[in-house]
């Protein structure tokens, strides 16, 4: 019983697969959940069989996951019996799965439907014009797409075209407090804005212990401030700028302020001294947490799992434990609803697949399918799939899908985003942005020279 | 070439003809095509593409390059240093019989059988600020929020205290060979002459350890310029850029950022680093052995 | 252009190789009087045995200590209750499957090395073709090329070959990497042979191959021994090239394992401490059963 939420620190390609969002924590079981597992295709309108097109098998590409594939298999046998298709799924092992992904689009070995990350990692390929625009299709089929929340369908979209569809649980940064903590310091209720935030990490300096954990032995885990303080400040169209590589976008007024924000938490004391040196992977901000040494900590909703599946289910438990939406900013730009982390993974479609009828078939019947989408839940993932609000009994997954359905906006990872060099040399200089080592400034003038 | 078999029974050069290929193959070879890859753009998916000298240029505005090049030669000579002063009289120590001696070295030399890999991730555990033994230690010795490998300037000792704990139980089993080497009757001479212990070790053993000195810091040297796993797991190279040495900065070019081409431009500078050093040390080598051989016998 | 680290010039590259044989030779036997306490090396060696003996009691205490523990308990404190929990964790994990890789790869690269580099030393010492002398300083250049310079070559090399992500990729430049000492330590012991023995058996009519097996091979065995430890060590130990060079979990080796556990157990900090206590184990064992083997197989080639 363990999560796996970074497996790709291992191997070369560390950066591009960074967040992989694999969460094989044991679940939060959902007894409902866990009821049915038939009639796939029961909820969705039409049917392949209407199509009659049956042509060769349609290769479903994917990366190995055992509780996922499982999945995708058992959904996959129940289309192919039920239409008399002969879908086929390939697993390959994270990296090269991206390497395989590369070389084979646009070949003649290559799949129907590949599994991809959404964002920048999708664009490539739709620039390259290898990838089907879904878009048409799923106007015939709106029901179907309106079934997909907004902002994660959101990060499969690009340039207002829909390539990719979710096909895997949601996991937005969230905010994490110690109730306890924050009592004992006199605070009532999480800080919801930045002032608020602001004069909590006063008083939970004077009450003695560390007003927020940052494992910044880590880069990626400072990088969540940024992802949404700029988000914030300056809305998502500031990273949007970032993405498209315009000129001048690090140096935006707008990524300025932020990263001033940033070191006037860390000059207010909010992270301690000593968070240089403090991991996420090994000891890492969780023990500091559950042990009432922190008050607040801005993670990835595998957190939760991560509590769990090391030894501190009581506090998890305990109701201590909080959770909230990152603080809104007066005079920002951006929506307070936005959110930023890894919104899911997506399937796509080839543009020159011979099958492309019985793939969109397959997608249609499957991904928001009660049975698809009780098996997510079953693996404790949250789908990125509208109206099922019921079948969430966990409070905590509850939160993250009500988050992630209001969320005008879902900000993907920066370090998943952009590209492995850009993202290399941002880890590095924010680092020395919180050690207070390089001005705003020079951040800024120093990435825009990547 | 005239005939390879020379002599009636003697083995032929065919014998050695495996070990040439083998180590032609994934030695010799890749030491050029690093040189030919650093004239290309690679990113590991599509074939190499020719580009000339432009990695070659990019090299004087690699904001990281001197940096990572200066750790790695403060690296090298501070662990060459503090590693020799514990090793030399560690080992010495060691060379003499008796019990708690023997006992004391049997745990001393545990840390060899620790992969660097071990280490790292042992000494992550360690130096954890907040429940490791740094938030113990820290304070006894003026770090009191145990910020270790945070510290900018802290993580560079950190390294070089870390790589000695690993390093100086070889380089004293060398001296301890060495040590037991000498000639029991140099001391009883001396002893005849009422010489100090201290005199005995000046006089007697640093002289006669000379070539194992040569020979181990040779070793510490050539080894922590390639200091890497260590690197790797224990700080990252960070905290921001103040532990990335050279060969860590060409592997984040290479295999995080997937610039290639570049990587194996800083791959073509350690390479030349490294041999040179090491010829020019062998040249010291060669010329204080000559000196130091079996004095005294 | 000779690079030799360890040798001092061309016409006898290997002198200061400790040979096997002369062990036991040169012990001096002290003087007592000489045995008495020097407060400087004695304080010095004190320390320095606090420094080395408290991270492995803290390896060793906390591999026993519950998981809740650790954070209440404060890292030196003796585990109470044991448990022995942690190293059942790590055991039903991928702990014996890292572990088979391991032992796989070990033997594999150890047996390629020691098994080229006796034909290629047997070569170089009774050949008297020039072309191996060349050879022989040709391979001496290999001591000073860092790996880490041709480790993007070789990633190339390794994709070309269609071996990434196998056993193989790490085996392959492993063996390759080992020969170089392999064979500097091999040509010192078989140097040692007398030339009269090779020469009586040619006299007989021997061929090469049977003065290999009945001369070569038995007289070269405690260097055989003590390059297999020190090539054993090494490729147990390695970790670039399973790093750059393998990718899925089927091929992972122990040291990258362990890496991997550190993100697997997250902050389970005794099962951590377990799995790589665990990954000491058989070095562990062979260091009590023959500590003074395995010392030697260690500084193979560098001590005097």
């Amino acid at each position: 019983m363990h999560i796996n939420f970074r497996k790709s620190v291992l191997g070369g390609a560390a950066a591009i697969t960074a967040l992989a969002l694999t969460l094989t924590a044991c679940s939060s079981s959902d007894p409902e959940a866990t009821a049915s597992s038939d009639a796939p295709g029961a909820t969705s309108s039409g049917g392949a069989s209407e199509s009659g097109l049956v042509s060769g098998p349609a290769l479903v590409w994917a990366i190995e996951d055992a509780s996922v594939n499982a999945i995708n298999e058992d959904a996959i046998t129940t289309f192919n019996d039920a239409t008399g298709s002969t879908v086929k799924l390939e697993t390959f092992a994270n990296d090269p799965y991206k390497e395989k992904l590369r070389t084979g689009i646009g070949s003649d070995n290559q799949p129907d439907i590949f599994y991809n990350w959404g964002g920048g990692n999708l664009k490539q390929y739709s620039d390259a014009g290898h990838v089907a625009d879904l878009t048409s299709w799923l106007d015939e089929n709106p029901d179907f797409r309106d079934q997909f929340l907004p902002s994660v369908l959101g990060v499969g979209t690009v340039d207002g075209k829909v390539y990719g569809l979710p096909m895997q649980g949601v996991l937005p940064v969230v905010m994490y407090a110690n109730k306890d903590v924050l009592a004992a310091a006199g605070i009532d209720a999480m800080a919801t804005t930045w002032d608020e935030l602001l004069s909590q990490i006063t008083k939970l300096k004077v009450s003695g212990v560390q007003p927020i954990a940052l494992a910044g032995n880590q880069a990626w885990t400072e990088l969540m401030w940024l992802e949404y303080l700029l988000d914030r400040v300056g809305g998502p169209e500031k990273f949007q700028a970032i993405v498209n590589g315009d000129e001048g976008a690090w140096t935006d007024p707008a990524v300025i302020e932020s990263l001033s924000m940033i070191q006037d938490l860390v000059n207010a004391g909010a992270f301690g001294t000593n968070y240089a040196s403090v991991g996420y992977d090994d000891q890492g901000t969780i023990a500091l947490m559950a042990s009432g040494k922190v008050g607040y900590d801005l993670m990835g909703a595998w957190h939760i799992g991560a509590l769990k599946g090391n030894g501190f289910e009581e506090f998890a438990d305990s109701g201590s434990l909080e959770w909230g939406p990152f603080v809104s900013i007066s005079g920002g730009v951006g929506d307070p609803n936005n959110i930023v982390g890894n919104p899911s993974n997506y399937y796509s479609v080839t543009e020159s697949s011979p099958n492309q009828e019985v793939a969109q078939e397959f997608l249609l019947d499957t991904l928001t399918s009660e049975s698809y989408v009780d098996a997510l839940l079953e693996i404790g993932q949250v789908p990125a799939v509208a109206g099922i609000e019921d079948k969430l009994t966990d409070p905590f997954n509850k939160f993250t899908y009500n988050l992630v359905g209001n969320a005008p906006a879902f900000t993907q990872s920066w370090d998943q985003a952009l590209d492995p060099a850009t993202s290399e040399a941002m880890l590095t200089n924010l680092q020395k942005v919180f050690l207070l080592d390089m001005t705003p400034e020079e951040f800024g003038q120093a990435m825009d020279a990547v | 070439m005239s005939s390879p078999v020379t002599g009636q029974g003697r083995p032929s050069f065919v014998w050695a003809v495996p070990a040439f290929l083998f180590f032609a193959f994934f030695a010799i070879v890749p030491m050029i095509v690093v040189v030919w890859l650093s004239f290309t753009s690679w990113d590991a998916l599509t074939a190499p593409t020719w580009i000339g000298l432009d990695n070659w240029a990019r090299l004087g505005s690699d904001p990281i390059l001197m940096e990572s090049i200066r750790v790695t030669l403060g690296l090298t000579a501070f662990s060459w240093l503090i590693q020799t002063l514990i090793a030399l009289p560690l080992g010495v120590w060691l060379a003499r019989p008796g019990r708690s001696r023997a006992t004391v070295g049997a745990v001393l030399f545990i840390p060899l059988l620790i992969s660097s890999a071990g280490i790292g991730v042992l000494w992550g555990m360690l130096l954890d600020p907040n429940f490791g033994m740094a938030a113990i230690v820290g304070p006894w010795i003026g770090v009191t929020d145990g910020n270790f490998i945070g510290d900018p300037k802290l993580a560079f000792w950190v390294l070089v205290f870390v790589g000695s704990w690993q390093f100086v139980p070889f380089h004293a089993l060398l001296y301890q060979g060495a040590t037991r080497q000498i000639p029991a009757s140099l001391y009883e001479a001396a002893q005849l002459d009422g010489a100090s212990y201290l005199q005995q070790f000046r006089a007697i053993t640093i002289p006669q350890l000379k070539h194992t000195i040569v020979t181990s810091s040779v070793l510490m040297i050539v080894g922590s310029l390639t200091y890497f796993d260590l690197v790797l797991i224990l700080t990252d190279g960070g905290p921001g850029t103040a532990t990335t040495t050279l060969p860590l900065h060409m592997y984040k070019q290479g295999f995080r950022a997937f610039d290639f081409g570049y990587a194996s431009v800083l791959a073509v500078i350690l390479l030349v680093l490294g041999t040179t050093l090491s010829v020019v040390l062998t040249r010291m080598t060669g010329f204080a052995k000559m000196e130091s051989q079996r004095e005294g016998l | 252009m000779t690079i030799d680290t360890t040798a001092s010039g061309p016409r006898e590259p290997v002198s200061n190789v400790r040979h096997p044989s002369s062990n036991g030779m040169g012990k001096a036997r002290a003087n007592k009087k000489r045995n008495r306490p020097a407060w400087i090396s004695g304080s010095l060696v004190a320390v320095w045995t606090i420094i080395v003996a408290f991270p492995l009691y803290f390896l060793a205490v906390t591999s026993l200590r519950q998981q809740s523990g650790y954070i209440v308990d404060g890292p030196l404190a003796l585990p109470w209750p044991i448990t022995f929990q942690n190293y059942v964790d790590v055991l039903t994990g991928q702990f014996m499957r890292y572990f088979a890789n391991n032992v796989i790869v070990t033997v594999g690269a150890v047996v390629i090395s020691v098994v080229f580099a006796l034909f290629a030393a047997y070569a170089i010492v009774r050949s008297k073709s020039r072309l191996l002398r060349r050879f022989f300083y040709f391979m001496l250049l290999g001591l000073a090329i860092p790996a880490q310079a041709v480790i993007i070559p070789l990633y190339l090399i390794i994709n070309e070959l269609h071996l990434y992500d196998t056993l193989w990729a790490i085996i392959l430049p492993a063996a390759a990497f080992g020969l170089p000492l392999a064979i500097l330590v091999l040509v010192g012991s078989l140097r040692d042979i007398p030339g009269e023995l090779y020469e009586s058996m040619e006299l007989d009519g021997a061929t090469p191959w049977i003065a290999f097996r009945q001369l070569v091979l038995p007289l070269s065995r405690p260097a055989i021994s003590t390059v297999t430890i020190y090539l054993a060590l090494g490729a147990w130990n390695g970790f670039l090239f399973p790093l750059v060079l393998t990718q899925s979990q089927d091929v992972r080796v122990l040291t990258l394992g362990l890496w991997d556990f550190q993100t697997q157990f997250g902050v389970n900090i005794p099962g951590l401490t377990a799995a790589v206590t665990l990954s000491l184990v058989p070095l562990l064992v062979l260091y009590l059963f023959s500590r003074k083997q395995l010392l030697s197989g260690l500084t193979a080639g560098f001590s005097k």
